[in-house]
């Protein structure tokens, strides 16, 4: 019931210059936190919100990562992660990265507060939702359109909602949601989903939720009293309104990258690494899902952190 | 049966070691009809015994007016976070969840003095003429709130004219009705204006100009 971290004070101090600074504190950032802190690294972590685990925080229940045959929350997997590196000696201070300057030999990171100096960098900052670019998405976002089910779902006891998207956090976030919700629309464009086929099974199971395919929604017409969606059936170029009373958007995500552009190799946004982790540019690696690479999960980002830090370790070993 | 665990009671026992100053929590309660009073009451009894710097004191909604009134307390169940004075932190609702860290991040603020807000942020919110009420709306299972109740909740530190309430939206639903929130955090600003999301300093500082 009670969620907290233990970044409230923090003893980072700016006119040190730190062996390595990790930007963004999701699984692939705090697993190379604890990576670093053991190889007893003098690493900082920089994160901008007030509670470690990136987008593990807005997962309510994880499945596919090893070792819990339980579901585990992801707000506690993200806290358990966030105690372990800290335990071995892993510093967080929470500041919005503003700037940063990685050709150097000493990398730079401005905040609002500070300038953090290292000798490697690593970039995990992870991705954030994508929208969907139609008319009333962001006049109402906040008002009935929402990126994040765990934050929202409880706005909408006994109401009607649709759920756009056919990947994995569609599918979990929609039978989350259905804990609140009388009905659930489960829009996708295409006839087959990228879920995961247990979780496919699981929503065709749940009565309170309908599957309604080869459909994009063209508009969210929230401005009426009563609100609706307009729908088009890419088959049958059908139109049609969906009365419905809010609107959650999973359909994928874009990179964190936008204060790396110009300096590092990128990939349609995303960050290229060499297998090892290491970007374009010397002393400065990436890790999990604002990396270029097939499958983002918490799986593979702990991996990618672990891998990097120890090729971080290597670096300033020479 | 507890709400805060052995393990939980170590962990914020740890987080509240660099504590300085006393902080006395004033909760407003009531007996009856009152959703959270009673759990929100035992949160913080046993909050409290993991600092000597804490202390709680209780107030009852219904009969201590002058309380009431002088801590313009208007729903319960309410927390002000007091230091050496009242700095305007209110917590409506009960700081469960996620908001267990903005409580926490409340208590230590008022007690050690220590903010993060720019330089820039401090002469405008030392600039300010009129009164500025910020409430966040938020849920205990949205973690991008903290966010922005910790920075209100500075900036009421800051400034006298600032008074800052986290407001659990759950709990209040004539609330989310009248201010029409369907989403979290939400920043209201003196009552029309508002700010969506974990917004940075700047654009609430933007927000509340705007407001003036």
């Amino acid at each position: 019931m009670l969620d907290f971290n233990l970044s409230l004070s923090s003893n980072a101090d700016s006119s040190q210059i730190y062996d390595t600074i990790i930007i963004g504190g999701g699984p692939a950032g705090l697993s190379a936190g604890l990576y670093a802190a053991r190889y007893k690294l003098k690493t900082l972590m920089i994160e901008k919100a007030a509670v470690a685990g990136g987008q593990l925080t807005a997962t309510q229940w994880v499945e596919n990562y090893p070792g819990f045959p339980e579901p585990v929350l992801g707000k506690q997997l993200a806290r358990d992660m966030e105690a372990q590196a800290r335990f071995f000696g892993l510093e967080i201070v929470n500041e919005a990265v503003k700037a940063v300057n990685l050709a150097g030999e000493i990398k730079e990171i401005t905040t609002d507060y500070n300038t953090w100096k290292a000798r490697a960098v690593l970039i995990s900052t992870g991705s954030s939702p994508k929208t969907l670019n139609v008319p009333g998405e962001k006049e109402y976002s906040g008002h009935g359109v929402s990126y994040c089910a765990t934050c929202d779902g409880p706005f909408y006891p006994d109401k009607t909602v649709a759920v756009v998207g056919g990947g994995n956090s569609a599918f979990e976030e929609s039978l989350f949601i259905a804990k609140y919700a009388a009905r659930i629309y489960i829009i996708h464009r295409r006839d087959s989903f990228r879920a995961d086929p247990i979780l496919i099974e699981r929503v065709r199971q749940e009565p309170k939720i309908e599957l309604i395919t080869d459909t994009v929604v063209d508009e969210i017409a929230f401005q009426d009293s009563e609100r609706k969606l307009h729908l088009k059936n890419l088959k049958t170029d059908q139109r049609s309104d969906l009365p419905v009373d809010g609107i959650f958007i999973f359909i994928g995500a874009n990179p964190n990258t936008s204060l790396f552009k110009g300096q590092l190799d990128m990939e349609d946004g995303y960050i290229v690494t060499d297998r090892e982790h290491q970007t374009s540019l010397a002393g400065v690696w990436a890790a999990g899902d604002v990396q270029a690479k097939s499958l983002r999960q918490v799986a593979t980002a702990v991996g990618d952190g672990a891998l990097a830090a120890y090729k971080i370790h290597k670096y300033l070993d020479r | 049966m507890p709400i805060l665990d052995d393990k939980v009671l170590g962990e914020v026992k740890k987080a509240l070691q660099n504590m300085q100053k006393p902080v006395t929590l004033k909760l407003f309660t009531q007996a009856f009809e009152c959703g959270y009073c009673k759990e929100t009451h035992q949160l913080l009894e046993e909050l409290i015994s993991t600092n000597t710097l804490l202390k709680l004191e209780v107030h009852q909604f219904e009969s201590d007016t002058q309380a009431v009134e002088t801590f313009g307390i208007d729903k319960i169940p309410a927390i002000a976070v007091i230091g050496e004075q009242d700095y305007g932190i209110r917590f409506y609702g009960i700081p469960a969840g996620y908001e267990f860290s903005s409580l926490l991040s409340a208590i230590l603020m008022v007690s050690t003095g220590l903010v993060k807000i720019t330089d820039d942020g401090k002469r405008f919110l030392a600039g300010l003429t009129k009164p500025v009420h910020l409430q966040v709306f938020v849920t205990p299972t949205c973690p991008y709130c903290p966010q922005a109740v910790i920075l209100a909740h500075q900036m009421a530190y800051v400034s006298e004219m600032v008074k800052a309430d986290m407001v659990e939206i759950s709990e209040f639903p004539h609330l989310a009705q009248k201010y029409s929130v369907q989403g979290v955090p939400r920043t209201t600003i003196n009552e029309k204006w508002y700010q969506e999301g974990a917004a940075p300093e700047a654009m609430i500082i933007a927000k509340i100009k705007e407001s003036l």
